[in-house]
């Protein structure tokens, strides 16, 4: 490490690193578009500008992502001549951005927008007309780039350079007349290319999927885990009055997906979105159809059935969190049974880069607790041969499939899911909460812990899963157990 | 004890006569003074371009409204009365309200909604009648929303006006 002065006073840096680097470490602001932490510096935007005094020379102005840290520096973000650079810079950059604030996707989490407004002059001094490029190119499946908003930064260009390592994109032309391209219009491949809307520090390049769908502020985020495989990316959910999730966005996460996530698990919405939730419980009527009860009618009646015993088949999801995992066995102990989760088939996504190819985020939470991971197959052998069975978590019933359906209507099977378990077999479905509503640990395939946030509340009548595990346990065997207060919803 | 001793009366005042007189001459004065009060809703209430009434989209010549769903009117009401959805349109505008509902019982007709818009597309009407059945009708939708530009001319005009009394760069 080494002693640098910033803004009067000392600083610990890392020679390693450039200037900019530093600055951010200190949490001093400094604008920057086309610097990212992730990638490599070019320092082609010119607008993280400071001034730099080192040794007898005197005191210049340099731009803070290509100069390295030196013993001695002093550097001075605020000085006149940093914030005159800084303006003129922008100046230029705003010079062909048009002004299409209320109708890009960007806004409201756009950098040019954020220091334009700081520093920016308010009034355009320029008298020729902005550049006229094209406003809706589709760069395949994933991103819609409009060339017009693009200043050049040539984030995603590094980016598919240096990550995937599968370059793609180029500044095609000279000067005034560059633009972002594909060689030859090719569409974009890959299972990263989301990751280059989130890099780019404007309105460029932006998902088709999340296109005009909400504005950035309405929607509320919070930090969780990437469901979709055992890496378990640190991701932000971001939600939309309370209701739909819009986006899935990579969350920095050293140990774990750096700056990046996959296209996989950032467009993996269908589940946590889907209408037809199962709002409270239900069980089966006399004429074969579904009733609606309470959740605690729905546990009086599991007790009822007589599913709660010793040779009751307990399947858990994949999904199950450490916390629900450690209470399913405890109920599991109390019955006597032996745990399994449904352990879907390696997909063919895996890469170099983060997908593991294992569609069970908590694979190793879950076995660390003793579950034992079983194919679809074998669990459906295992459930016809069983008279009871209790499917526990999300989604359990859609991975462990069509054998489902062929179960004989004499078995005693309680499903703790998300979606109604429409089957013969099935007597009792108690409605539990899904990956974006509830809180939670994963441990991922290296043993990281991974927190899930709740980012929307559960539809009413549905219980924490972990309650309705221990309900079920307390009513194990349990014959003088007080009755349960109705009106009470979690 | 206080004693308080009552006012002797004059002799006008026993009369009684000269106040009565004096009180009906008020009241004749006042019958022949202009009237400040008015028989709303039979004798409609004064309005100018001042008037801020409820909220209205303008549709421009070309029959569209002018609202590209930026969201924010959605921002800066201070009652959460609106709520936009965007959805992609084929204009050059790129962007249009797939829902736009003003729920009026909401509605404070405070006119930030007014000032934050960017593209001229929202406007304080005169209108300041609302009544219906239920709550329902009257979270007011596009198309109960709609107004041609020339019915909010006046307030455009005076709108317009007013910022340019503080000229920003954001006139287009």
């Amino acid at each position: 490490m080494t002693k640098i002065i910033l803004n009067g006073r000392e600083i610990e840096a890392d020679p390693k690193q450039p200037l900019i680097a530093a600055i951010h470490a200190d949490e001093t602001p400094v604008p920057h578009y086309c610097y990212h932490p992730g990638l490599s510096p070019v320092g082609s935007c010119r607008i993280c500008q400071v001034e730099v005094k080192q040794g007898e020379m005197p005191a210049r102005v340099v731009v803070a992502c290509r100069t390295p840290v030196a013993a001695g520096m002093v550097v001075n973000t605020e000085s006149e001549g940093a914030h005159k650079a800084r303006k003129e810079c922008l100046e230029f950059l705003l010079k062909n951005h048009p002004l299409d604030c209320p109708i890009c996707d960007k806004a409201g989490e756009c950098t040019l927008q954020d220091y334009s407004f700081d520093e920016g002059q308010g009034v355009g001094r320029s008298v020729e007309p902005r550049r006229k490029l094209e406003k809706r190119k589709s760069l395949g499946d994933v991103i819609l780039l409009d060339q017009e908003r693009c200043i050049l930064c040539s984030r995603c260009v590094r980016f598919f350079e240096e990550v995937p390592k599968s370059p793609q994109l180029v500044v095609s032309q000279r000067g005034a007349h560059s633009v972002i391209e594909t060689f030859m219009d090719r569409p974009l491949t890959g299972n990263y290319q989301g990751n280059i809307a989130d890099l780019c520090p404007v309105g460029a390049l932006t998902l088709k999927e999340f296109r005009f769908e909400a504005r950035v502020w309405n929607l509320k985020k919070s930090a969780s885990t990437c469901a979709e495989c055992s890496r378990g990316c640190a991701i932000t959910t971001e939600v939309l009055r309370g209701k739909s999730v819009e986006r899935f966005r990579p969350r920095y996460d050293a140990a774990k997906n750096g700056y990046w996530m996959c296209d996989t698990g950032r467009f993996a919405w269908g589940h946590a979105n889907s209408e037809e939730r199962l709002a409270g419980s239900a069980v089966r009527a006399s004429g074969g159809g579904w009733q609606a009860v309470d959740t605690a009618d729905a546990i009086e009646s599991v007790r009822d059935l007589g599913a709660l015993r010793a040779d009751a088949v307990v399947i858990a999801s994949p999904f199950l969190t450490v916390e629900e995992g450690r209470e399913l066995l405890e109920l599991c102990s109390a019955l006597g049974a032996k745990p399994s989760f449904v352990s879907p088939p390696a997909n063919d996504l895996k890469d170099d880069l983060l997908h593991t190819g294992d569609p069970c985020p908590n694979r190793r939470g879950l076995t660390d607790l003793g579950f034992e991971a079983a194919t679809a197959e074998e669990l459906c052998e295992r459930l016809a041969q069983a008279p009871a069975a209790l499917l526990v978590g999300e989604r359990v019933g859609e991975l462990l499939g069509d054998g489902l359906a062929e179960l004989s209507d004499a078995k005693r099977l309680v499903a703790l899911e998300c979606h109604l378990l429409d089957i013969p077999a099935a007597d009792i479905c108690i409605g539990v909460p899904n990956h974006v509503e509830r809180t939670g640990t994963w441990i991922n395939i290296d043993g990281i812990e991974g927190k899930i946030g709740p980012a929307r509340q559960a539809p009413s009548g549905v219980w924490r899963t972990t309650r309705v595990l221990s309900e079920l346990c307390a009513a194990v065997g349990a014959g003088a157990r007080q009755p349960l207060a109705k009106g009470d919803a979690r | 004890m206080v004693v308080v001793k009552r006012k002797e009366l004059t002799l006008a005042e026993r009369l009684y006569l000269p106040e009565i007189l004096r009180g009906l001459s008020i009241t004749f004065r006042k019958m022949f003074a202009p009237r400040v009060t008015r028989q709303y809703p039979e004798e409609p209430l004064p309005k100018n371009e001042v008037t801020r009434g409820q909220p209205r989209l303008v549709v421009k010549d070309d029959g569209n409204i002018a609202c590209v769903s930026c969201g924010l009117c959605e921002a800066a009401c201070p009652a959460y009365a609106i709520t936009i959805d965007g959805q992609e349109t084929e204009r050059f505008i790129e962007r249009e309200p797939q829902r736009f509902d003003i729920d009026m019982l909401r509605c404070i007709l405070c006119g930030f909604c007014e000032e934050a818009c960017p593209k001229d597309a929202i406007f304080m009407s005169d209108e300041l009648e609302l009544a219906d059945y239920t709550r329902k009708g009257l979270i007011y939708d596009i198309e109960k929303l709609k107004r041609p530009a020339s019915a909010l001319k006046r307030r455009i005009d005076y709108v317009h006006k007013i910022n340019r009394r503080w000229p920003t760069s954001s006139s287009t």
